[in-house]
């Protein structure tokens, strides 16, 4: 494992690039655990203090430090990011693996809620979750829903290979040895289409991310809470751009950038890395 | 000689309903053998002659649209009798790995690609020895000790191994246990002649030491001239000629078996082989009669008509052709 890090570091710069930008962000996150301020604490310094030396990336208008906030900020955000991904991770994997291996009537059943659920406007629904659920909605049921929007082309990829997997002489096998079908699904076909699943985790966290960011910049969400779109909520609710204090809303959104680049870079490098052809492409074979 | 399995009249047919023409495959028509104790039983035919689904039936691997049509296939496992399509799927379950394994065709990709071979044999192998891992471990050792195969192979992953080591793996798999009757599909298909031999001589040595008994199947009758102890001619899904090895290769009966033998080459002899008429026939709509009949030199009007039985010539030797047994009813 760390060798293969090692060698894809050297190789390919975008891997290097995306885990330099991935270690800044994991910096910010371990450092959120050290911050001196609480983190919905209001108008405990001098509000709209522009970037100096006592404060890094200056004060917003609530009196709230750019920089601590920023910090946990990104944790929540991560965190909701991994949540979802991990949790629509286990469903697409589910799905996709049941219904490539058993075929016939349960795949039919279960690709029909996967289209299902492809189709379905994901923004639309999202806010519908909010307006129904309003207080309710706290972090952990938006990370629920998204999740159980998320899944659906993995869940169709996963399929694919389990299709192909079913056929191969190994898994006949495992039925011919009186595997059972959990068995051979989690022992024989789980850590083929793990790689795959790698691959997709970036993707998905890139989705989850930009979809909260988007919800919470609109206010749809626990705006209570530190994330990134609940920075540039506030700053947009007190006009940072008009009324000068750029530094409120250049943070995040700087952050995001580096964020999603890391992950972009990551998911892109990663991709290659699975994809035989390719690693020969930049070899130059 | 005491029979170990036998299989009575079996028919296995492919049943396909598509797009409103219902197709019948009979892969598998009328079969009967039997396989003695410590006995090496091949069966040769060509491609698509139905080799692999006769024995796909007898080891009870069957899914649809494949069915068992009638007949019986008998183990006589532990001096009891077992019929493998009578029991429930798990006593079928728990005959295998300790009485019957199965050596599957392609078998060099029963090993699972991303995972370690060791995990190979705790998948496959383990559940069916009533042991703790450790003894499992150190009865593999030694089993694939003694098929010259190191025991540090087993962390090793199936691509890091030759072919010939993948299939000398896949066989100290199917034999761990050392079952009473194995099944090899094709063990030695795709391997160069050199690793061919070492693994036939292994399967030898195998069926020696454990005195196991073998169906083997393929469609090189060089290889079964080297282990088989008796061959079955398999054509269009049928049984033809049934001989022991060397009465086979010297005086064949059957019309088919007599063109397959001639067709062998010979170091020396440059003469032209004569190549029969026709193909083997679409097994969805096979010929009345004898299947051999359209391209049998000693067609008569009878073998149109009636399917030739299987008739014993001799005590150990079956064969069924009406020009052979002269027999019309």
């Amino acid at each position: 494992m760390l060798t293969i890090v090692r060698d894809l570091a050297r190789q390919n710069m975008e891997f290097l690039f995306g885990l330099l930008l991935l270690a800044v962000i994991v910096g910010l996150v371990i450092l959120s655990y050290f911050s001196p301020y609480g983190p919905s604490d209001l108008y405990l310094l001098p509000p709209d203090m522009p970037p100096d030396g006592q404060y890094w990336l200056g004060t917003t208008s609530r009196g709230q430090d750019v920089f601590w906030q920023l910090t946990t900020a990104l944790r929540n955000t991560l965190y909701f990011g991994i949540g979802v991904a991990f949790l629509s991770r286990v469903i697409s994997l589910a799905v996709g693996l049941v219904a490539g291996y058993a075929g016939g009537v349960v795949d039919r059943v279960l690709m029909a809620i996967n289209d299902s659920i492809m189709v379905i406007p994901q923004f639309p629904v999202l806010i519908l979750f909010y307006f129904v659920l309003k207080d309710e909605m706290t972090w952990t049921v938006l990370i629920v829903v998204m999740a159980s929007l998320g899944w659906s082309y993995d869940a169709r990829l996963i399929r694919s290979v389990a299709i192909s997997l079913k056929t191969r002489p190994f898994t006949t096998q495992s039925v011919y040895s009186g595997m059972s079908m959990r068995k051979i699904l989690i022992q024989e076909h789980l850590p083929y289409v793990l790689p795959i699943v790698f691959a997709t985790t970036m993707n998905n966290m890139i989705w989850s991310i930009g979809m909260e960011i988007t919800l919470s910049v609109l206010g749809f969400t626990d705006i209570e809470t530190p994330t990134m779109g609940m920075m540039i909520y506030w700053a947009n609710a007190h006009s940072a751009l008009i009324a000068g204090t750029w530094w409120w809303v250049a943070a995040p959104v700087a952050a995001i950038v580096v964020l999603f680049m890391a992950l972009f870079l990551l998911s892109m490098s990663m991709n290659e890395y699975n994809d035989p052809r390719s690693r020969l492409n930049r070899m130059g074979g | 000689m005491e029979a170990v399995v036998e299989v009575n009249n079996l028919k296995a047919y492919y049943r396909a309903f598509l797009y409103g023409v219902d197709r019948e495959v009979r892969a598998v028509d009328d079969v009967s053998l039997s396989i003695g104790r410590g006995e090496i039983y091949g069966v040769a035919g060509e491609s698509s002659s139905g080799k692999t689904t006769l024995i796909k039936t007898i080891a009870g691997a069957i899914r649809p649209p494949l069915r068992v049509v009638s007949g019986a296939v008998q183990f006589h496992f532990n001096g009891g009798t077992q019929d493998i399509y009578a029991m429930t799927p798990e006593q079928r379950a728990s005959l295998r790995w300790r009485h019957l394994s199965y050596i599957m065709q392609g078998s060099m990709n029963v090993l699972n690609p991303v995972r370690r071979i060791r995990h190979s044999f705790t998948d496959f192998a383990f559940r069916h020895m009533k042991a703790d891992r450790a003894t499992f471990f150190d009865r593999v050792g030694a089993h694939l000790q003694r098929l010259k195969l190191d025991a540090h192979l087993l962390d090793a992953y199936p691509h890091e191994l030759s072919g010939g080591m993948r299939q000398r793996m896949t066989i100290a798999l199917a034999t761990i246990l050392t079952p009473e009757f194995i099944i090899a599909d094709e063990p030695t298909t795709a391997l160069d002649v050199i690793v061919q031999r070492d693994v036939l001589s292994m399967i030898r040595e195998i069926q020696r030491e454990m005195g196991s008994s073998f169906l083997f199947v393929t469609h090189d009758m060089g290889v079964h001239a080297a282990v088989s102890d008796r061959i079955g001619i398999v054509y269009a899904g049928r049984l033809v000629e049934e001989a022991p090895t060397r009465k086979l290769f010297q005086i064949p009966l059957h019309p088919y078996t007599q063109h397959l033998v001639s067709s062998l080459p010979r170091i020396g002899d440059a003469s032209k082989r004569p190549s029969l008429e026709g193909r083997p026939p679409n097994l969805a709509m096979p010929p009345e009669g004898c299947r051999f009949h359209p391209r049998c030199p000693k067609r008569m009007d009878i073998c149109s008509r009636e399917a030739p039985p299987m008739v014993a010539v001799e005590p150990d030797r079956r064969v069924a052709c009406f020009a052979v047994t002269g027999g019309a009813p």
